[in-house]
């Protein structure tokens, strides 16, 4: 049988965020192999207890890899790892912002309650990210 | 054998409230839970109020929860029942109007509000609009719906809030979306496309189990988020 073709309804924040989260599901798994991939290949295969492994899966921040005595962590605290650090930050507390928001939902109606939750969940989101910003950059 | 039917009572008009009435009965195991109930209706207590109609699983009238899930009472046997006694109890999410009698009002508004019928502006040919099997079956699944609500009242969203379109909603939508003679999907998946359309659904399976025309509901929603995600129809 054929597929047939249907024009997709207009973008609004329900759907954006439901694709977000998909999507971004998939992005942090990729994202954190690639940070203990290159962990390893950096020379740290000689300390991996849990938490240098969570460390580097999910946040490679060089002065997680200055405290555990990797040879050479210069690598660490260049640009592109900082996008990578910005990129796992952003998709990890955007994803479970969001989560939060749905169950705010689920639990109100359109109104005031709503809109309440809506801009306490919209707030600690951005400041928790631009914390972890400012942590990155001047680390 | 023996069965204890554990019932809950509410009369809008007594000060009893809210309450359990428990009958025991002598019934056969291939008895449903309907005769159950109309066993009490016609012997016992006349005041028993529940629906029924067919009696055979058609008109999906007597949803009610029985020992805790959604399932129709002339669908379900005596025998079949972990225990000897039963506790029945109105769906939930909905407004209980008299014992077993709850207000579908919401449930109803939701059903009609996806265009649950077929929508085609072109002039009708002289003899049929023609469908091959293949699209046919397509949506032969979520033509089994007899909105007995059984789905919509399992599922903790709908409980939370009524809004919710619900499962039984969109199973009618994707009906009508998935069928080729059909010029209407469009609007449907816009009308889906919102905070409580298809949105509020997290796959939690419930409507699935409480189907009892075996439907698979969580697939239906899924397969609509799928068309508003890609614009497809497959
Ligand atoms: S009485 Fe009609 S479905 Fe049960």
């Amino acid at each position: 049988m054929q597929s047939r073709k249907v024009p997709q309804p207009g973008w609004n924040l329900e759907y954006t965020m439901w694709m977000f989260t998909r999507l971004s599901g998939l992005a942090l798994p990729v994202l954190g192999l690639i940070g203990i991939t290159a962990a390893l290949v950096m020379g740290a295969r000689t300390q991996m207890d849990l938490g240098t492994l969570m460390r580097w899966t999910f946040f490679p921040n060089v002065s997680h890899v200055t405290s555990s005595n990797i040879p050479d962590y210069v690598p660490w605290g260049g640009a592109f790892w900082q996008i990578m650090q910005i990129m796992i930050a952003f998709f990890g507390f955007t994803h479970g912002f969001n989560g939060l928001r749905v169950v705010a939902e689920d639990y109100t109606n359109p109104g005031f309650w709503q809109v309440f939750w809506r801009g306490i969940i919209f707030l600690v989101w951005l400041f928790s990210l631009l914390a972890v910003i400012f942590v990155i950059i001047n680390s | 054998m023996e069965v204890k039917l554990k019932v809950f009572r509410y009369n809008p008009e007594d000060d009893e409230g809210k309450h359990f009435d428990t009958f025991t009965l002598e019934a056969e195991p291939t008895d449903r839970v309907l005769d159950l109930l109309e066993q009490v209706k016609n012997y016992v207590d006349g005041t028993l109020t529940f629906r029924r109609s067919c009696a055979h699983g058609v008109c999906g009238s007597d949803a009610i929860r029985i020992n805790g899930v959604n399932r129709l009472a002339c669908k379900v046997l005596v025998q079949d029942l972990k225990s000897k006694t039963v506790k029945i109890e109105p769906i939930l999410g909905l407004e209980v109007e008299k014992d077993l009698v709850v207000d579908m009002e919401p449930f109803f508004r939701h059903y009609k509000s996806v265009l649950p019928y077929f929508v085609n502006d072109d002039p009708p040919p002289m003899k049929e609009r023609l469908q091959s099997p293949e699209e046919r079956s397509r949506f032969d699944d979520t033509t089994k719906c007899i909105l007995c609500a059984s789905c919509t009242t399992s599922c903790p969203s709908f409980w939370i809030n009524e809004e919710y379109v619900g499962p039984s909603a969109i199973v009618n939508a994707h009906r009508f979306i998935y069928d080729s003679r059909d010029q209407a999907a469009a609007e449907r998946l816009e009308i889906l496309n919102d905070q409580f359309g298809v949105y509020r659904c997290h796959t939690i399976f419930n409507c699935t189990d409480a189907c009892p025309r075996e439907i698979e509901v969580t697939k239906a929603v899924g397969e609509v988020k799928k068309a508003i995600a890609t614009g497809r129809l497959e």
